[in-house]
């Protein structure tokens, strides 16, 4: 059964309280609730629910003081007429007010304004835990202005009340007046005069100067209550928490720990990297202070190496992606220095993933850090299915020349994606490791022509002699004849740079030389061969460059005096 | 008739009334289900008229009396007794008489009466058209006519309500506690909840309750009493309600940890060892980390925690526990501080069998430094308890004893409260407390008629000085 509002059959009692209007109220109540459960406070159709409430109880001061009703366990009475009847538990209102002893509720003018709060209580309480604050607990916090409610107290139901008893004996009184004045000595009053009793009740409680509260210590209390209003309670707490640690109760520091690690999700939760960087500064001080037993510490290592999970960060990423998180870039950045190598992968994919440039600098710089605090991680690393991290690690081996990647980046060579083996060539280009170098000849046959040029390049910077005979295949190829004028380059600057002792003369013929006909190489060739001889720095080489320097083509004439300028300088 | 039976004689009466009155809105006169609904009235009333003089029905706020014995509401007559007396304050109406030899005839008329309009002066236009009825042995008074003095029975009614129900909450949560369960939450916030009302609409009442001193739920008094004190003085600093809540909360839980220390640690008798006091000086910490387990993490009670965990540090922090991190103690802990240090001297408890008077602690307090209380916090707990706060057992200068009942909202006359007086000077009881005023001067100016000669402990003498107030 759904909300029904309920209209009077009873005409007498319909011409004085509008029973129709208070049913449709109560049903337009029941829809706004629901929308509250669907659709967050600012989702216009939620806002239109609101409004339409808000606009039922308006319509209604113009008729009623207020609206009363009865509460029962299904339905709603105004007066004795029914204006709501839902047997369904989990949706009626009735139900929703009636379980936790409201009995009668007031909807006083002015409450239009005060719906969105009443929906959020009813909401709260609808889905309330057992242990949760139930509806009068909630409404008590809610303080609404305009809405009263009246309810029997079901937690309060059988208490026996205390009682006066019948009050003491005379003989009891007369004791008291016996032992504590009659035979009291006689004091400071006696003397006198011998009718005054003796005074006993010190002089100073009967001066007021002396405990009454003037203007300035109230002033002192209200600046006491600012503080303690502005006061970080949080952090006060985890400082009782770390101070008892360091008790040194080893089952005290069980629990602390527990309450430590329950902590920092729900930290996380709630975007206060702050205080989860508080707790993260202690756990690391102790990890490496020494005091702590083998297990404690086995536990504080694994807190933080937990943290750097892929799953732990991923949870961190996507709510920063989606803002339901804001922290300040220094404060992520705080917590990020406290990631282990575990944390790289992830870091590095959203990196390359997150639309936010702020955020990418970020986690860069967290990945930076940590790949030089963690250079196995990013060895590791190497190995990633995902080449987007593949390539990256592949970057950070060559930034940060970690050696023992060497292995990890051979297979990388082979990668089938593009960006890994670009990645690959330029690291291996910033190691310069020799074994390293056989296989990256292989890649001057790669499909992409960035990398054939990046590997030339490499190879010709370490002056690889034994790719010489892949060069010159190359260079006599049809292909390096088809390819873009900077492979060209690249190719024919890299073997002048390997020093061939045959070079000088097969690139002389490729400069100045004629074929069958009298016909010569293509511009482009030539002067790329041009480019070779000015690397090798000889004179042979300008000799033969020399004898082209007025060649009546312009680029090759271009080609020419640049490399003899050149004269096997180091490529800038 | 006992109580008991005029107890359910009456709620059958107000629900044949409203039955009556229902069928009269609906129907005819001569309708069968008026009739019958008349017919049943009159009966109840009739038999209540065999035992009693006459019904006398009364509405005090939300409250109904027949002749002096309030009518439960429950489950069943809420909404009946909700509609009765809408009805009767409507028309201005606090009391509905009922004299014997009543006749059937009279109620339809009255009856009616009820269901029309009131008019722009209620009761009298009501009273008016009654007068041209036949009506004559049912009489209706205004509203208020007893309310003082019904307000005020009903007030401290809903203060022992609130109390006893704090209490319970007290037991059942410590109780938790010590089986290593977790502290529920909802109990305890309604507790405060009634706390903080009661603090709001009655601090006297409320505070009158702390008198009620029983060794065996020491525990849980205090934790209720504190809880009354914080607020108390959180009400004198002009908290608003909701940060009374807080600290109630704060206050009620501020000894969960001893929960977890061995029960018979916490009752020794006599006094503890170096060992076994270092051991109870773990209570805070562990009521902290306690205070973990209540709901979820994301409700974790924060402040609460520190005022569990920092109530008994001092102001000087020579207290415990000991800090190895900067600490100053927030001003709620403080307050509970001072709380807690009030009930527990003023209490019989494991350590302490004779306690002590509360002017003597409240004198100590505030001129012993040492002992590390907020100074401004004494003197807000002084200004809401007065030099001598309520339960005191004080001799008057006339010889008559007397029992402290209301603090003199005066801040120049916190020494002068009222008093209930119990005896005349020789110690023989008084029928019937004289209530007096002692800041009532006599025929000097500026002289009181009656003064403080001095306190004294009732205990000593056997005197329970809830007995004359509650």
């Amino acid at each position: 059964m759904t909300d029904d509002g309920l209209r009077s059959t009873d005409e007498g009692l319909g011409a004085t309280l509008p029973i129709a209007e208070v049913s449709e109220l109560v049903v337009t109540l029941g829809k706004a609730l629901r929308a509250s459960q669907l659709y967050d406070e600012n989702n216009p159709v939620y806002k239109r629910f609101v409004t339409a409430l808000s606009g039922a109880f308006t319509g209604l001061w113009g008729e009623l003081d207020q609206v009363v009703l009865h509460v029962q366990e299904d339905t709603l009475l105004l007066e004795d007429e029914v204006v709501y009847r839902n047997a369904n538990r989990s949706e009626s209102i009735a139900f929703l007010l009636f379980k936790d002893g409201v009995r009668l509720v007031h909807f006083l003018p002015g409450f239009e304004s005060q719906v969105p709060r009443f929906l959020h209580v009813l909401n709260r309480a609808r889905h309330a835990r057992q242990d949760d604050a139930d509806l009068l607990t909630l409404l008590w916090e809610a303080d609404l202005d305009h809405f009263k409610y009246r309810y029997v107290d079901l937690l309060a139901e059988g208490l026996a009340l205390p009682e006066a008893g019948m009050g003491a004996s005379a003989s009891d009184l007369r004791e008291v007046i016996d032992e504590e004045v009659r035979s009291e000595p006689e004091g400071e009053g006696a003397q006198e005069g011998a009718e005054s009793p003796p005074a006993t009740a010190a002089r100073d409680d009967f001066n007021p100067t002396l405990y009454a509260l003037d203007a300035s210590d109230m002033e002192e209390l209200r600046r006491e209550i600012r503080a303690e209003r502005e006061r970080d309670v949080r952090r006060d707490v985890l400082h009782a928490l770390f101070d008892r640690f360091e008790d040194g109760d080893e089952a005290r520091r069980d629990e602390i720990f527990d309450i430590l690690r329950g902590l920092l999700p729900a930290f996380l939760a709630r975007g206060e990297i702050s205080l989860t960087n508080t707790v993260l500064a202690q756990v690391r001080i102790w990890e490496g202070s020494g005091v702590l037993t083998g297990e404690h510490r086995e536990r504080m290592t694994g807190l933080l190496n937990e943290l750097s999970t892929p799953e732990a960060l991923e949870q961190l990423i996507e709510a920063l992606e989606v803002g339901s998180i804001t922290p300040s870039a220094d404060e992520l950045g705080g917590f990020l220095e406290f990631l282990r190598g575990g944390a790289l992968g992830v870091l590095v994919r959203a990196t390359f993933d997150t639309d936010s440039r702020e955020l990418a600098r970020v986690l860069g710089g967290a990945v930076e850090s940590i790949a030089q605090r963690n250079p196995g991680a990013v060895v590791s690393l190497l190995a990633s299915a995902d080449p987007v991290v593949a390539a990256a690690a592949a970057r950070i081996v060559g930034e940060h020349r970690i050696h023992a990647a060497a292995g990890g980046l051979r297979d990388l060579l082979y990668s089938e994606h593009e960006p890994v083996r670009e990645a690959a060539v330029d690291a291996v280009g910033a190691l310069q490791v020799p074994t390293l170098m056989g296989p990256l000849v292989d890649t001057l046959l790669d499909p992409e022509p960035a990398i054939r040029i990046a590997a030339a390049r490499v190879l010709g910077q370490v002056r690889y002699r034994p790719a010489t005979d892949r060069f010159r295949e190359i260079l006599d190829s049809r292909e390096i004849r088809q390819a873009e004028r900077s492979e060209k380059i690249a190719f024919f600057e890299a073997y002048g740079r390997l020093g061939d002792p045959g070079g000088i003369e097969f690139l002389d013929r490729i400069l100045n030389g004629k074929g069958f006909l009298g016909r010569r190489e293509p511009p482009e060739i030539r002067a790329s061969a041009a480019l070779g001889l000015g690397r090798f720095g000889v004179p042979a080489a300008r000799a033969a460059l020399e004898k082209a320097e007025g060649d009546d083509d312009p680029i090759v004439r271009s080609a020419v005096i640049r490399a003899i300028a050149m004269d096997g300088e180091a490529e800038s | 008739m006992t109580a008991s039976s005029l107890q359910d004689q009456g709620r059958r009466l107000l629900s044949a009334m409203h039955g009556a009155m229902r069928a009269l809105k609906l129907y005819p006169l001569e309708n069968e289900a008026v009739q019958q609904a008349i017919d049943e009235l009159h009966a109840g009333a009739e038999a209540i008229l065999r035992s009693e003089e006459g019904i006398e029905v009364r509405v005090v706020g939300e409250f109904f009396f027949l002749n002096d014995v309030r009518l439960r509401l429950d489950l069943s007559n809420f909404a009946t007794f909700g509609n009765v007396g809408q009805t009767l304050q409507a028309h201005g109406i606090g009391t509905v008489e009922v004299l014997a030899g009543v006749g059937r005839e009279e109620w339809a008329p009255f009856l009616s009466l009820l269901g029309r309009t009131p008019g722009s002066d209620p009761l009298q236009s009501f009273l008016g058209r009654l007068s041209e009825t036949p009506v004559e042995r049912i009489e209706v008074d205004a509203v208020g006519d007893h309310g003082d003095e019904l307000e005020e029975e009903e007030v401290f009614e809903q203060a022992k309500r609130t109390y006893a129900q704090s209490v319970q909450v007290a037991k059942d949560v410590l109780g938790d506690v010590r089986l290593g369960k977790a502290v529920n939450a909802r109990k305890v916030k309604r507790a405060v909840q009634g706390i903080v009302d009661q603090v709001l609409a009655d601090e006297p009442s409320i505070v009158t309750m702390t008198t009620l001193r029983d060794f065996d739920e020491y525990t849980f008094t205090h934790c209720v009493n504190v809880c009354i004190f914080s607020v108390v003085m959180g009400q004198r600093l002009g908290l608003d309600r909701l940060s009374l809540y807080e600290l109630g909360l704060g206050a009620l839980l501020h000894d969960l940890g001893k929960m977890r220390l061995p029960h018979e640690l916490v009752t020794k008798p006599g006094g503890l060892n170096d060992e076994e006091w270092e051991h109870l000086k773990e209570h805070p910490a562990l009521g902290l980390l306690h205070l973990f387990q209540t709901g979820g993490y994301i409700d974790v009670p924060y402040r609460q925690m520190l005022m569990a965990y920092e109530h008994h540090m001092k102001t000087d922090l020579k207290g415990y526990p000991t800090n190895r991190r900067p600490r100053e103690p927030g001003i709620f802990s403080r307050i509970v501080a001072v709380a807690d240090g009030f009930d527990a001297a003023t209490s019989v408890r494991s350590y302490q069998h004779k306690p002590w008077g509360a002017d003597e602690v409240l004198r100590e307090m505030r001129e012993n430094r040492a002992r590390g209380y907020d100074q401004l916090l004494v003197k807000a707990l002084i200004a809401a308890t007065g030099v001598f706060p309520i339960g005191t057992l004080v001799i008057l200068d006339t010889y008559e004893l007397a029992v402290v009942s209301k603090t003199n909202p005066d801040p120049e006359k916190l020494h002068l409260p009222t008093v209930k007086i119990i005896s005349d000077p020789m110690g023989v009881p008084l029928t019937q407390p004289l209530e007096w005023d002692l800041s009532t001067e006599g025929g000097v100016p500026g002289e009181a008629t009656r003064t403080i000669l001095k306190t004294t402990d009732p205990q000593k003498y056997g005197i329970r000085v809830a007995d004359y107030l509650i």
